[in-house]
């Protein structure tokens, strides 16, 4: 089985965030990078895929030159090559223009599957992956925390809500974005490190996969969320108090 | 009045035959011992070098050699009466070196000693005054070996027993010799009573832990000093001891040199509490792997002589390698088992890997956002270190994330606001990598200490304080692979040296001093803390304390690793130390502190309180 993972290199949780003049995107200096969380799902899953079922697992990222560390822990985490989609515009690029570098990558590589997070920890919008699966005229399924190979293709375990899971069955090729959480992720180990300096790492860049950037979404404004605490004190009688509290947990709060 | 006294009587001439069976005994017994030797020897010649050794500064290997070896002094003062019955064995032996050499010369016509003459007659007393005194020496440890029956010594041996004896023959025909006519036919029997024995003890050696005999005061010599030397990586095909091909000659060379006295099993907190873990056993499932497989064999080091259960329940508290009496320095063999297992990914640990992936995207052990630290830090005002401060105040993942480690960070800070010294806090700290380091997880050790390292060169640290014995250990011993760490030193050095200026505490505290591991151990910093303690009350003390402190569970990574099996070692040591009476327990390490502060909890009522040393001093001071 031949697994193509999707992976986007994201600040790291613990860098600090600010954002760039013009208010379009952030700061990009002196951030510290990681691998998108739910991406490094996807990339476990299909280690494990790969290792009860034989296969090979090629890492895919676009992003510009820092990238390549993000997939270098990929490759030390088991991948057994990449392709570093190089293009210096991705944080101006919409899911329609990032899926459409994944898409042409992914294409000449004929994959069984093709893994990536439901979503990444920068931006959230969700799509990327379902628009390239949509390019690529694959079927695909959201949100999915187990994948088990069978006869026929895949059987995928998906998060629906309240803790409620659903079972489908599908056929391959196919597209899944994972969400995180459904497995245990591996450490980094030195002999991953090492062995991962001899692998194959393919750079190509956006012009040569003729994939056009013009956004049909163009991002306006970004903000840092207003951080506020206010405290309400309710008047009346306990009852009347009481009575204006769970109102406002309703309407207010919505937690009730 | 010399000339009244016996002498050594010993047979004058040799018939021809007999020399020449004489001589042909020595050849078998040589022939014996060499075998098996010789394998054992090509076996350690034959395992990888050392890349970090250097033979020099080379005093203090011949310190080590005198002290040790010479003087048997460790020996002596880990178990004083068994420790002095062997040091009179060790002494007998080396006494006796001129007289086997004459005695064999002897039959040869060659003999360089004279009964008759003073000076070799004098030797001869000296050497039976040793004579004597090893043979009741080697009878007390017979006794205890075969009755008393200490059960660190394990299994009896056949081998123990022969070895005895054959001792005490060696002395006893040595002795009787002085009560027999000069060539009569009873010194020509007492002659090859004891040549006979002495070639048949020679094959011993190799079959048994006899072989120390020979092996221990290289391994001494040879050891890599300090305490618990972790060695580099060398290479991109080393990682760590995986198998064979990896043991070192240092390494081969001590687990051949274990003369199985259990003194390190009988110290080791692990072992102690139920654990599969046991350290004489890791050295002794080395040489048997050893003997089973070759230097350069691929099968795996973790398998059928040692378990990596085993290996990953050691706190590191390093008793056993202080104890050992035969230079053996058992963390780097089990830090290396371990660094074998993690580095390729074999051991696989839900807390471990969480552990792990927290420090290698994050910054701290303790898995929490960095920005739990900056809020600390602006809450409570602490300054910035900018370069200009004598100190850098270094929190650690404790100290700066975890309650109880805040709390002690803030009374030193209290105290050392009273003390006028100027310190910052870096605006930025990564965890120092112990507990990676202390696992086996060379990638992410490596990338902490680079990461510290630069920014420590950007800050312009020069002088660091800490309040673990952790960091303090790991900035300074083990950052050096990785570039020059700035001096650092623990809070209660600091503490101690300004301890004319704080007030004592006068309200008639007890007060328990419990030595965490990587102070005292590691750092060999034992009055320090004491007499800061003592600012606040009186000291009592445990039963096992300074060098033979009971650990109390967290080391080596382990407090990140979830419940363990049997007892848990901080019960055992906090009962320990609830049980000296006193009111206070102090510490001076956050981990030692939540251990602690958990199984006191568990004992409930009647605990003693649980203060770090900087909160005990932090008491006494005006508001
Ligand atoms: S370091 Fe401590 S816990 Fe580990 S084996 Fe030695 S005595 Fe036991
Ligand atoms: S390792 Fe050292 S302390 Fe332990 S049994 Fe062997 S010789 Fe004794």
């Amino acid at each position: 089985m031949k697994i193509v993972v999707a992976i986007k290199q994201v600040p790291d949780r613990d860098a600090p965030v600010r954002i760039a003049p013009g208010g379009k995107w952030i700061d990009e200096t002196d951030l510290q990078w990681a691998m998108n969380e739910p991406d490094a799902y996807a990339l476990e899953e299909a280690l494990q895929l790969k290792e009860k079922n034989g296969g090979e697992v090629v890492a895919l990222s676009a992003g510009p030159e820092r990238t390549g560390q993000t997939i270098r822990e990929a490759l030390a985490k088991g991948a057994d090559r990449a392709i570093q989609v190089v293009c210096d515009d991705l944080g101006t690029r919409d899911a329609l223009g990032v899926a459409k570098l994944l898409a042409a990558a992914i294409k000449p590589e004929n994959p069984d599957l093709v893994l990536t997070g439901l979503q990444s920890e920068d931006i959230g919008l969700g799509q990327t992956g379902v628009i390239a699966a949509e390019l690529l005229g694959l079927p695909h399924a959201t949100l999915i925390l187990h994948v088990e190979k069978t006869d026929a293709g895949v059987t995928v375990k998906r998060e629906l809500e309240e803790g409620w899971f659903q079972s489908i069955e599908m056929p391959l090729p196919a597209v899944l974005t994972m969400q995180s959480g459904g497995t245990k992720l591996r450490y980094a180990t030195l002999m991953g490190i090492k062995r991962a300096k001899t692998k194959e790492l393919k750079s190509v860049t956006a012009a040569e996969l003729g994939a056009d950037a013009a956004p049909v979404v163009v991002l306006e404004q970004i903000a840092l969320p207003k951080k506020q605490k206010s405290t309400q004190i309710l008047p009346g009688s306990p009852k009347e108090a009481a009575a204006a509290l769970i109102e406002k947990l309703k309407t207010e709060a919505r937690v009730l | 009045m010399m000339a009244s006294l016996p002498t050594l009587a010993e047979p004058r001439h040799f018939a021809i035959w007999e020399s020449a069976l004489f001589a042909a005994l020595i050849v078998a017994s040589v022939w014996a011992f060499w075998r098996p030797f010789g394998t054992i020897l090509r076996k350690i010649l034959a395992s990888k070098s050392d890349a970090d050794f250097h033979l020099f500064p080379i005093g203090r290997r011949i310190r080590d050699f005198v002290w040790e070896v010479m003087l048997q002094a460790k020996v002596i003062r880990e178990r004083p009466l068994p420790g002095l019955a062997h040091a009179f064995v060790f002494w007998a032996f080396c006494a006796f070196a001129l007289v086997t050499l004459n005695h064999c010369a002897t039959a040869f016509g060659a003999a360089f000693l004279d009964p008759a003459e003073p000076v070799s007659r004098i030797y001869y007393y000296i050497a039976a005054v040793f004579a004597a005194a090893c043979a009741i020496g080697i009878f007390g440890l017979f006794v205890r070996r075969f009755f008393a029956r200490p059960k660190w010594l394990g299994e009896l041996s056949w081998g123990s027993g022969l070895v005895a004896l054959l001792i005490f023959l060696l002395m006893v025909t040595y002795l009787a010799a002085f009560f027999v006519q000069p060539d009569s036919l009873a010194a020509r029997a007492l002659w090859w009573a004891h040549t006979l024995t002495l070639l048949a003890f020679l094959p011993v050696i190799p079959h048994t832990k006899h072989l120390h005999l020979v092996l221990s005061p290289f391994t001494i010599f040879l050891s890599r000093g300090g305490f618990s030397r972790i060695p580099p990586l060398s290479g991109d095909e080393d990682f760590g001891l995986v198998a064979g091909k990896d043991l070192t000659r240092l390494a081969s060379l001590q687990a051949y040199s274990c003369v199985e006295c259990g003194r390190c099993t009988e110290h080791c907190p692990a072992n102690n509490t139920g654990k599969l873990l046991n350290p004489k056993q890791i050295v002794l499932g080395l040489r048997g792997y050893l003997n089973e497989y070759s230097p350069a064999s691929e099968e795996p080091l973790l398998g059928k002589y040692n378990a990596q259960e085993a290996a990953f329940q050691c706190t590191t508290c390093g008793a056993c390698e202080f104890q050992c009496p035969v230079g053996i320095e058992h963390l780097p063999i089990i830090i290396g088992l371990r660094r074998g297992a993690v580095n390729t990914g074999a051991w696989e640990d839900d807390y471990g890997a969480k552990l792990f992936l927290a420090l290698e995207r994050g910054s701290n052990a303790l898995g929490m956002s960095a920005t739990e630290r900056d809020k600390f830090v602006e809450k409570n005002t602490l300054p910035i270190f900018d370069g200009t401060q004598e100190y850098c105040l270094w929190l650690g993942c404790m100290g700066a994330y975890d309650p109880r480690g805040r709390e002690i960070v803030l009374a030193l800070v209290r105290v050392m606001r009273h003390l006028g010294a100027s310190f910052g806090v870096l605006r930025k700290e990564k965890c120092t990598g112990d507990p990676v380091r202390r696992l086996g997880n060379d990638l992410v050790f490596q990338q902490l200490a680079e990461a510290n390292l630069e920014s420590m060169a950007q800050n312009k640290v020069k002088k660091i304080v800490s309040i673990c014995p952790h960091c303090v250990r790991t900035i300074q011993e083990d950052w050096k692979e990785f570039g020059a760490p700035p001096a650092v030193e623990h809070h209660s050095e600091f503490l101690a040296r300004f301890a004319s200026q704080l007030q004592p505490v006068q309200d008639q505290k007890r007060i328990v001093f419990h030595d965490p591991c990587y102070l005292g151990r590691y750092r060999g910093v034992y009055d320090q803390p004491r007499q800061v303690a003592a600012l606040a009350g009186d000291l009592v003390e445990a039963p096992r304390s300074r060098e033979r402190s009971f650990c109390c569970g967290a080391g080596g990574g382990l407090s990140f690793l979830g419940e363990e099996k049997g007892d848990r070692v901080s019960h055992v040591r906090a009962a320990e130390l609830a049980a000296t009476g006193a009111n206070v327990v102090a510490a001076a390490c956050p981990f030692c502190n939540t251990m602690f502060q958990d199984a006191f909890a568990a004992r409930g009522e009647g605990a003693p309180e649980l203060m770090d040393i900087a909160q005990l001093v932090a008491r006494g001071l005006p508001e």
